[in-house]
């Protein structure tokens, strides 16, 4: 084992929830953050760098909020889990406990669980800012003699003593201090038994984490088949009580901590009535609370539609813009097709998306920050536990307006597995932004543009609706699987409530900033790979089919005596049927025609399903590349410049004539879209988070079955 | 159970406060206890749930939500 390649120094910040973990994350790495990947791990963490002050890199990594090291949601059991094995690839030289100084009685419990386990440790007391508004005074030298740890009284918001702080990490890292005052709690005589066999048989040198391993035999991932049959036995032969040694021993920590911090901290009196509870006498009010709920939902859509009007003609303009210009100077040939038609259709295809991801990330965040979350889980809870879910679950669902692959990963704080993988399998029904453009696109085709209300017009009432449709699914499916699987488990709703802020900007703008950029560099990679596949595909065709295509094509445009550009209309045309996406459209157009589509919207469902957002651009490629036949026979000279809905709406199938876009078709198009799963980055997701294949693979076929069945229903009612 | 009566977060009115005493069930006892709901410690319930079944308290100045098995599961002082 000597020849370890060398490994960045690791430093873990951890905390209760509500702590300040992630501000002061923030403050310590500013925009030198992201969520990665170490390898082999099947999580992400926030994590980031700092620099020493001898130029050495250390990695910084955000774990999520815990009270205890006996965990009761996958968030926690992940720390527990990182804790118990000092193999594990994010196991920290050095933790950085993030505590609330205002609120330090309740904060300490995992601290005293991490010094016996014989960390490393530096007390960050957090929230010095409101400490001196609230007149709290602190002795901080006391605190640090009497559990033995650097302590530094810090504010995430003011940013003061953060450099403090840093200077002592890096003490910390150079020397590692041996500790005088451990353990915190002492083992009873049946904990010190079951520790010290297995500190025997597994090879652990510390008597705590022995006795994490035994409590957690169960289920911790790192351990073998044979070190599992050895802890249980353990755990049976000496009798060992899990659940009763754990409460006993987290009281007897409070008995520990309690006096220390009631000798160093001296608070005023509480105040019966403070800003909080008259907000929440409001805002959690048994009538008002849910009204206000749903006016603030409806304010966040209104928001992104009225916000990301104009950004979004702007960033449509830029890309036509820099279309034209590499149409212009560069030569026509196969490169510069594939420079615009894939490389720029498909970037374009993300950035549209970037301002409405934008402003409801920004919206969702800032009511994060503020404290409202955990209201509406708390209001939300019984109605939510009615379809398989539990209250943590709306977080999950409204993120999942903005997009599916974050909402998903937010449902970890759900302790009951079978509460969250309902709330992973139903969440991508919600109609994320990706599903906007083309329901914006299939709405103006299909729902004329007349007022049904005075303020209202028919197209928004559809858009409403489709929304609406995305809802109902999820909680139908919810209640579905919820009598499907059978599992029980003690659920959780105990929830800190914690007290109202104003929102720290910088907060917001480095979450906003990150979860956009994970977007764009996630989903969006998946669009660009599927829209370049797709020009590959149109523009090439099995053998010699497209020649031939073309030359059968001028030999008719010519017995029609076509002007020029009606003839590369119509030429275009053909070549595309002939190529490889035209046979693949074609060849599952028997299986849609039910459905009211024709093999060009086939091939937009075929690529739709590596991302939805493809499905405009996807149209838009296709339509450019072949005008139909029904506009030659116009012999407009607009046409060649008709608008994509325009050229859709001119549409005819080639066996009946008939329009393709009629209503019928448009709306069973869209409650295709509404419903069916379309996103290859969200099941990559729902694996990493499930740990395996079949949830996907159920979910995929569950929701396209449905989508299917329900594109038809919409299309026979309709035609 | 012992001769001793209890009563819980569910038969306090509004507004009405009581000393927790323990915990009945241990898999919840593990979870509050480490959140800070502890015995000794005073309870008041502060509001219900819009849609019923969930219990707004107040434990020591820190704000809890929590559901009726979560809050019948706390013994208070009668
Ligand atoms: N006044 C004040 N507020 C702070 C300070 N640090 C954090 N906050 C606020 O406390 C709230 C919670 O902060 P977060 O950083 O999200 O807390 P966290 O511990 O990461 O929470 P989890 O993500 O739930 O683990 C936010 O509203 C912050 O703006 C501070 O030093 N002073």
């Amino acid at each position: 084992m000597s020849e370890k390649p060398v490994k960045p120094l690791k430093i873990a910040l951890i905390g209760n929830p509500n702590s300040g973990k992630s501000t002061v994350f923030n403050q310590l790495t500013g925009l030198r953050q992201k969520t990665g990947n170490f390898p082999g791990v099947t999580v992400d963490l926030k994590e980031g760098n700092i620099r020493l002050s001898n130029g050495e890199e250390a990695v910084i990594i955000d774990f999520p909020g815990t009270y205890s090291v006996y965990p009761t949601s996958s968030d926690e059991k992940l720390v527990a889990a990182v804790l118990a094995n000092p193999a594990d690839a994010f196991f920290p030289d050095v933790i950085v406990y993030v505590a609330d100084v205002t609120n330090l009685e309740k904060h300490l419990l995992l601290l005293t669980q991490l010094l016996d386990l014989g960390m490393p440790v530096i007390l960050a007391l957090n929230m010095s800012d409101t400490a001196d508004t609230m007149g709290i005074k602190v002795n901080v030298s006391k605190i640090s003699d009497e559990f033995d740890v650097p302590v530094v009284l810090v504010s995430g918001r003011t940013g003061s003593n953060i450099n403090k702080l840093t200077a002592e990490i890096e003490k910390l890292l150079k020397n590692p201090v041996t500790w005088k005052k451990r353990p915190i709690y002492r083992l009873n005589e049946t904990e010190k038994q079951v520790a010290e066999t297995v500190c025997l048989n597994l090879d652990v040198d510390n008597n705590y984490r022995a006795l994490q391993l035994a409590h957690h035999h169960k289920w911790l991932p790192f351990l073998k088949d044979n070190e599992r049959a050895v802890l249980a036995t353990i755990v049976q032969t000496k009798d060992f009580q899990l659940l009763r040694s754990q409460v006993d021993e987290t009281l007897d920590r409070y008995d520990r901590f309690t006096p220390i911090v009631q000798d160093t901290i001296q608070k005023p009196p509480l105040f019966p009535n403070t800003p909080t509870d008259r907000i929440d006498a409001i805002l959690t009010n048994k009538w008002l609370g849910p009204i206000i709920f749903f006016a603030v939902m409806m304010l966040l859509f209104q928001a992104i539609f009225d916000w990301s009007e104009y950004p979004m003609t702007w960033i449509e303009d830029l890309f036509s813009g820099l279309n034209d210009v590499i149409l212009t100077t560069f030569p026509t040939n196969w490169f510069t097709e594939l420079l615009t038609d894939g490389v720029l259709a498909g970037l374009a295809g993300i950035m549209v998306f970037v301002p409405q991801i934008a402003i409801l990330f920004l919206l969702v965040t800032i009511l994060e920050e503020v404290g409202y979350m955990a209201r509406v889980v708390f209001m939300f809870d019984k109605f939510m536990r009615r379809f398989g879910m539990n209250g943590r679950s709306v977080v999950a669902l409204i993120g999942g307006s903005a997009c599916a692959v974050p909402a998903i990963m937010s449902s970890r704080t759900i302790g009951n597995w079978k509460e969250r993988l309902i709330t992973i399998l139903v969440t991508p029904f919600i109609s994320c932004s990706a599903r906007i453009p083309v329901y914006l696109v299939l709405i103006g085709l299909a729902v004329p543009k007349v007022k049904v209300f005075w303020f209202l017009s028919a197209q928004t009432l559809v858009f409403g609706a489709m929304y609406l449709l995305g809802v109902v699914a999820a909680l139908a499916s919810g209640w579905v699987m919820k009598r499907w699987f059978r599992k029980k488990e003690t659920s959780f709703l105990a929830i800190e409530l914690p007290v109202y802020r104003m929102p720290y900007w910088k907060n917001v703008w480095l979450t906003l900033w990150e979860k956009v950029s994970a977007f764009v560099l996630g989903a969006g990679k998946i669009i660009l790979i599927v829209s370049i596949a797709l020009w590959a595909l149109s523009r090439f065709g099995p053998g010699t089919a497209i020649e031939t295509a073309r030359v059968e094509a001028s030999i008719k445009a010519d017995s029609l005596h076509l002007d020029s550009v009606h003839t590369k209309d119509y030429i275009s045309q053909r070549e595309l049927e002939a190529s490889w996406a035209g046979q693949m459209g074609k060849f599952i157009e028997p299986a849609i025609r039910p459905l009211g589509y024709d093999w060009k919207i086939g091939i937009a469902l075929l690529t739709s399903f590596a991302a939805r957002e493809v499905f405009t651009g996807t149209l838009a490629v296709l339509y450019n590349m072949g005008s139909s036949e029904s506009e030659i026979n116009d012999r407009s000279d607009n046409a060649a410049k008709a608008t994509l809905r325009d050229k859709l709406r001119r549409e005819k199938f080639r066996d009946t004539g008939g329009p393709v876009y009629s209503l019928a078709t448009a709306l069973s198009l869209l409650v295709f879209y509404a419903l069916a799963m379309q996103c290859m980055s969200t099941l990559a997701v729902v694996r990493r988070e499930t740990g395996s294949w079949k949830w996907p693979t159920i979910q995929f076929f569950f929701m396209s079955g449905l989508a299917y069945l329900c594109a038809w229903v919409v299309y026979v009612l309709f035609s | 159970m012992m001769q001793r009566r209890y009563r819980s977060i569910l038969d306090l009115k509004i507004k009405e406060s009581a000393k927790a005493l323990a915990i009945s069930d241990s898999e919840l006892a593990c979870k509050l206890t480490a959140m800070g709901v502890l015995p000794g410690t005073m309870v008041e319930l502060v509001r219900h749930s819009p849609f019923g079944s969930a219990y707004y308290v107040k434990v020591d100045g820190i704000r809890f939500a929590l559901r009726a098995e979560e809050a019948a599961s706390i013994l208070l002082e009668v």
